[in-house]
Formats: structure tokens, C-alpha cells, sequence
């Protein structure tokens, strides 16, 4: 990792406060419309979704109302559910978008989501042992963790992650690996078992079972038409978020590390373990801005949108302080993701003698 | 139909199961909002229907709340949910109107003064003009009217007057024969608010006797003193009532205790909206527990997280650091500072974070 003295820590600490303030300072009505706005579409696609899906036996229509209600899921957990979780709207003091009770249309709890996500992954982001979304503890990423031929397997387990990964999601609190290792026991997470399967059966109830008897007649039209919808948003927000983390040159770091951080430490931690993907207006909307996920792990409560805005600056003081400002096309940084996943497949000494030449 | 949703526990449940959330009616209310902003199903609307001059600084905003309100007694209040730059604010306002005015055109009056510094009461002034569409509470507080006819009398100060317009003309309405006398305090003539409706009751109904005390205009005898009780006949026989500002509450509460009246006849509504604490004001002050319902006092800048720590409660938290939002709850009433903007937040009911919210003055949490 880039390393800075204690006064460049500090620095570079206050910059990006002032961006933060500055940015806060004007969070009003501008924000509060574009979110209105945005949960206003998402009731439209998934309205208009649900009532085309029974006409899906027309084949244009099927593609519709597929698109209609994948988009509305997608802009439902990415673009309102993860920002509103995450306090961005919380100023807005509007009950419906409070980040402690927001609960989304996707298996995965609220209440899991914001132990697993908001505090552990943005607070140990990328420290191997405590941040569990890297690798999902399924993956291996990085030289961190030992080799095993398993491994030589994680490209099929990383494809199962992605066409499921709602549930994935959903049971990542579970920490199997550490149940299967006896660090925990099952008993510790009936809790967690039993939200699980409340809200996942909520889930399926709803997609596979209520939609389609409703429309009895046409129901293996309308099951497909909302199995295609949920693979789809699987498929997007599973690649959107390892863009964010797993690409070739996001950092990664030790517990040791992170003893006694400071702020100006945690900054430069979330800037270089963290990438960005450049896009049009709707890859950043339907991407819940996380393609600009470094701009979210320094500021994760300023709305969204405003990722956009003030990119530039924050690019800016990477540059002044010597940190690379990882981002690319979409095509690119999705590559090195699976490039990433395909070396770290393989035992060091093959990996290192692959990527040699390469380096050179 | 989505009026049944919240009330059929069936639809309710099947409701909760698509919608992902305990109030599944108000998941179209983005979609009813933009097509008729009085069918939402999220709080209870009313549309303003008029807004009229008072006295200086007051106005009068005449709402018209959709039928799922419930109405309201003579002397209650509402809270008033507006959206101003974006952020939902709550404020509470007691009605000035009638329970018949109510019945008879579906209306009820809010009698507003722009408060010094006050946020909201100003926005309302500047912004609001008839039209909007905004939300409401179903009424509460207990400043009732007596159950039956007695002889009343009511001290008001200031803006404390509204609960009071809506005891007279109710009782004026009754047409009650026991003798009302009101002793109002306004700092001077153009200052009377509801100087119509008071003086038209005054010149109908036989029963009231209205005096009012111009506290800063010359000549006139200033606060309120034992010369204005000896008017009152038959003082110990009366129901009394007291609304108005801080300072008028406590001086009357001391005059009628030196002239003998038991503490048992006066009812007291603490009239005081929430006001936005003086920036000089130092940090620290008792934090009250909402849920728990236990008070603490905090000095210095220690974050509400702490003292909700320290007072053996266990809320929610993360990061400890403002960035995770996991220690997010609802703050009641009060100012809180901001540990890491150092900006002053509103009086009203509004989400913050614990871990770096320090209280300023008196806060209720809900916890």
C-alpha cells in the first residue's frame, strides 16, 4: 500500500472532510426529488412489470416485462435500498427511507445487511479476517490465504455465487466456513436462520408461488418471466460489487495494520482498496453509483448521485498525494476481476511464473 | 381497497409478504402522490385550504384533512407534517377553530405567529399561501373543556391564546349561561390574535367578560397582577386555565396562589413550541429516554451514544465513528450538535446519529 507520514495522513484527511462538509452543507431538496424521483420509476417498472408479465405468451412482451421488473429490482436495491440503508437519506426524516428500518426487495434481511455491509465491510474494508466480503469466504483473492486445490474449482463457484447471489447474500452472516471449521456453532445463528428463511420465504412466496397462481392460466410464463427478472439482477449487482473490490489492483491489508488508525489512515485505505468503472448516466443510476465505489467508501452517506459530482475532486487529491485512482470501462475492470479469480485459482509458484512475463 | 389493507389483518399480511414492509398501503404513495397528493395512505393529508392575516406576525391556515381524520375536542392539537428543502419537519400547532366548524365545512384553523429564529413558523409564512397539501396527526393533549357548566376563567398570553378561541366559541356555541371571564396579555393592539372572533363573541354572548392587557403599550398597567383577579367574581368557585408563554405561566401561577386559589382548579397546557436553542448555548443537557422513559444529565460534549451507555442501555451501534449509520434512531424534541460538521440540528422529531450527536439543551430520544 502507498504509504504516507503521519502529516500527509492528516492532509489528506482534511480534504476530503472539506469535500464532505461542502457536499453535506448543500444536501436539500435537489437530493430529496432525485430519490423521490427514482422510487417513483421503480414503482412504475414494477408495476408495469407485474401487469405485462401475464401477456408475456407475445414474445416482445416477455422481453418487456422481464426488462421492466429486473430494472425495477435492480433500481430497488441498488439505487434506493443500499444508498437508504446506508443513512444517505436519512436527513430527509421521511419514516419510509430511514436507514434502520428499510427492508428491500431482495433476500437478504435489512437488519443482516447493515452488520454485514454498513458496519463490517465499510469499516474493515478489505482487511483479510475481518472483512468478509472479500472473497465472500468462498473466493481466494490474494496470497493472504493459503492455497488449497479446492481452489483450482472457485471459478465455478464463483458463477454459482453470481446466479444465486441474493441468497448468497442472504446467508453470508452465517459465517459457514467458520461452522464447518467448529470456531461457532449452528445453534449461535438460530436467530439469523429464522430471519432468513422468513424473509427468503417471504421472497419466494412472492415471485414463485403468489404472482404466477394469480395468473393461473399462463403461470409458467409468468414463473419464468420472474425467475429471468431475479437472475438478471443477480448477475448485475453480483458483477457490479466485485468491480468494486476484486479488481487486479484493488489493495488488500492485515489486522495488524489497522491498529490504532487514524482517519487520514482510513481514508487512504478505503481510496486504494476500492475501484471505480466509467459508464453512462444510467450504468451509474442502475449501478446504485457504486461504479463509483471509492467515491462511496470514503463519503458511504452522501446520496448517491452526487458520487458523480465531485469524482473529479476526489481524483484530484489521489493525484496530489501520489494514490492510484483505480477505474476503467466497465469491459476492462470486469476482466481483471476475472482474471483475478482465474490466478488466484492456481498455486503461487504456477500464478507467479503465469503473470511474470506479463509484469515485465 | 387500500384503505382495508392496514385494518384486515389477511390483506395486511399478504401485504407485508409483497411490499416488504408493515405499512403495505403506502408502498404506492410515491405513484398517488403525483397523481392526487390526498390519496396517500403514509400520514393523514389535508390540503390548505386558505391563508389569512391575523395580527402581526400571524396567520391563520386553514386545513381541510381527508376523511380519515378523526376530528378533534375543543383545546387539542395537532402535529403538522411539511416538507421544507427537502427534509420532513413535525411541528405541533393546536387547533383555533371549532369542533362544529369542523363538522359543518371539514375545516380546522391553525393560527400561526412566525417565532424569532423559528424555522418552520417562518417557512410557513413565506411559503404557504393555499393549495398545498400537507400532513397531519389525529388530535391529542387534555386541555378538555369541563364536563359540565361551571364558571371559567382563562388566562392566556401571546399566541397562547388558540385553544382558548376554540374553548369560547364552542362554549359560545352551547350557548352556557355560567360566567367566562378571559384575561388575555398581548404586548400590544396589533399584536390581539383572533381580535375578530373575540370580540364578536364578546358582543354576542352575554356570559364572557373579555379583557385585554396591552403589556408595552403606554399607559396601560403591565404584567399581569392581583388588581386583575379582583375583578373576577366568585374566583374560588371557578375552573381556571392557563396557556400562554413560559414567563406569563409562572407569574399567574404566583398571583392565583397568593390570592388562594387551590392548585386543583387551575389546568395548565404548557404552551411553548420547540424553539431552536442559541448557538452560544453550552453543550450537554438532560437527555430523556423516550421508550425507557428515564432522564440523564450529560455535560460537555459527550455523544448521546455514551450517555445512552452509561445510562444502562443498550442501543444499536457500529462504527463509532458516523459512518455506518447502525446507532441511526429518532430523536423526540431537542438540538443536537453534529461532533463532526459541528452544525446545530433542528428542534423537531428527526433521525440522527448517536455516536456523534451531542446534545445541546434538553433532548428526548427514542429509546
Amino acid at each position: 500500500m502507498k504509504q504516507l507520514n503521519e502529516q500527509q495522513l492528516n492532509e489528506l484527511a482534511e480534504d476530503l472532510d472539506a469535500i464532505h462538509d461542502e457536499v453535506m452543507a448543500d444536501v436539500g431538496e435537489r437530493d430529496a426529488k432525485y430519490i423521490r424521483r427514482m422510487i417513483r420509476l421503480h414503482r412504475t417498472l414494477e408495476v408495469g412489470g407485474r401487469a405485462m408479465m401475464p401477456f408475456g405468451f407475445i414474445p416482445p412482451v416477455f422481453a418487456a416485462a422481464v426488462g421492466s421488473l429486473s430494472i425495477a429490482k435492480i433500481i430497488e436495491n441498488m439505487e434506493i435500498g443500499h444508498n437508504v440503508m446506508h443513512g444517505q437519506y436519512d436527513w430527509m426524516n421521511d419514516p419510509s427511507l430511514h436507514s434502520q428500518t428499510y427492508e428491500w426487495d431482495t433476500v437478504c434481511t435489512g437488519d443482516s445487511w447493515r452488520r454485514t455491509h454498513n458496519y463490517e465491510h465499510h469499516t474493515f474494508t478489505n482487511v483479510i479476517g475481518k472483512d468478509r466480503d472479500y472473497g465472500y469466504a468462498l473466493l481466494r483473492l490474494s496470497d493472504d490465504n493459503k492455497w488449497n486445490p479446492l481452489h483450482l474449482f472457485q471459478f465455478a463457484n464463483y458463477a454459482l455465487l453470481s446466479v444465486f447471489f441474493q441468497w448468497g447474500v442472504g446467508l453470508h452472516e452465517l459465517e459457514f466456513e467458520r461452522v464447518r471449521r467448529r470456531e461457532i456453532k449452528l445453534s449461535e445463528k438460530a436467530g439469523l436462520l429464522k430471519d432468513f428463511f422468513r424473509k427468503g420465504g417471504r421472497q419466494a412466496f412472492k415471485d414463485y408461488l403468489f404472482f404466477p397462481l394469480l395468473t393461473f392460466p399462463v403461470f409458467p410464463i409468468v414463473l419464468a418471466g420472474n425467475v429471468s427478472a431475479n437472475l438478471i439482477r443477480n448477475l448485475w449487482s453480483s458483477s457490479v460489487i466485485f468491480c468494486g473490490h476484486f479488481t487486479e489492483d484493488a489493495e488488500t491489508f492485515t489486522e495488524a495494520s489497522i491498529e490504532n488508525e487514524t482517519r487520514g489512515h482510513w481514508y487512504l485505505r478505503q481510496l486504494t482498496g476500492s475501484s471505480n468503472f466509467t459508464g453512462s448516466k444510467w450504468v451509474h443510476i442502475l449501478s446504485g453509483h457504486l461504479s463509483h465505489q471509492i467515491e462511496h467508501h470514503v463519503f458511504p452517506d452522501i446520496p448517491a448521485h452526487r458520487y458523480r459530482e465531485i469524482a473529479p475532486r476526489v481524483e484530484a487529491i489521489c493525484h496530489k498525494y501520489g494514490i492510484k485512482y483505480n477505474t476503467g470501462s466497465f469491459g476492462r475492470q470486469y476482466w481483471t476481476v476475472l482474471k483475478r479469480i482465474g490466478q488466484f485459482s492456481l498455486p503461487d509458484r504456477v500464478r507467479t511464473r503465469l503473470s511474470a512475463p506479463a509484469a515485465a | 381497497m387500500l384503505s382495508t389493507v392496514n385494518t384486515r389483518a389477511p390483506l395486511r399480511w399478504l401485504g407485508k409478504q409483497l411490499f416488504n414492509r408493515d405499512d403495505p398501503g403506502a408502498f404506492f404513495d410515491p405513484l398517488l402522490a403525483a397523481l392526487n397528493p390526498m390519496w396517500v395512505r403514509g400520514f393523514v393529508p389535508a390540503r390548505l385550504v386558505e391563508v389569512t392575516d391575523e395580527a402581526r406576525d400571524t396567520r391563520s391556515f386553514h386545513l381541510r384533512p381527508s376523511p380519515r381524520w378523526r376530528g378533534f375536542n375543543a383545546g387539542q392539537h395537532i402535529n403538522v407534517i411539511v416538507e421544507a428543502d427537502g427534509v420532513r419537519h413535525h411541528r405541533t400547532f393546536t387547533i383555533a377553530s371549532t369542533p362544529r366548524q369542523w363538522a359543518s365545512d371539514g375545516t380546522v384553523t391553525l393560527t400561526i405567529k412566525r417565532l424569532a429564529g423559528g424555522r418552520i413558523t417562518n417557512w410557513m409564512h413565506d411559503n404557504l399561501c393555499g393549495g398545498e397539501v400537507m400532513g397531519v396527526s389525529q388530535a391529542f393533549g387534555d386541555f378538555n373543556l369541563p364536563e359540565t357548566d361551571r364558571p371559567l376563567l382563562y388566562i392566556a398570553g401571546g399566541s397562547g391564546i388558540t385553544p382558548v378561541l376554540s374553548h369560547l366559541a364552542t362554549l359560545a356555541d352551547r350557548d352556557v349561561r355560567a360566567p367566562v371571564t378571559l384575561l388575555y396579555y398581548v404586548r400590544s393592539q396589533a399584536d390581539i390574535i383572533g381580535a375578530g372572533v373575540l370580540y364578536a363573541l364578546a358582543a354576542r354572548w352575554p356570559a364572557l367578560t373579555l379583557k385585554i392587557f396591552k403589556t408595552e403599550e403606554e399607559g396601560e398597567p403591565a404584567l399581569m397582577n392581583e388588581a386583575h383577579l379582583d375583578s373576577v367574581t366568585g374566583l374560588d368557585a371557578r375552573q381556571i386555565y392557563l396557556c400562554g408563554p413560559k414567563g406569563l405561566m409562572t407569574l399567574a401561577a404566583d398571583v392565583l396562589n397568593r390570592a388562594g386559589v387551590a392548585e386543583s382548579q387551575i389546568q395548565t397546557t404548557f404552551f411553548s413550541a420547540p424553539f431552536a436553542v442559541a448557538a452560544d448555548t453550552p453543550l450537554g443537557g438532560a437527555v430523556t429516554f423516550g421508550k425507557t422513559d428515564k432522564t440523564v444529565e450529560s455535560e460537555g460534549d459527550a455523544p448521546l451514544l455514551e450517555i445512552a451507555e452509561a445510562a444502562e442501555l443498550k442501543p444499536a451501534y457500529g462504527c463509532r465513528m458516523g459512518i455506518c449509520h447502525q446507532c441511526s434512531c429518532r430523536k423526540n424534541s431537542g438540538t443536537v450538535v453534529n461532533r463532526l460538521t459541528g452544525k446545530a440540528s433542528g428542534p423537531g422529531e428527526e433521525t440522527i446519529q448517536l455516536c456523534i450527536s451531542v446534545p445541546q439543551g434538553p433532548v428526548t430520544v427514542d429509546l
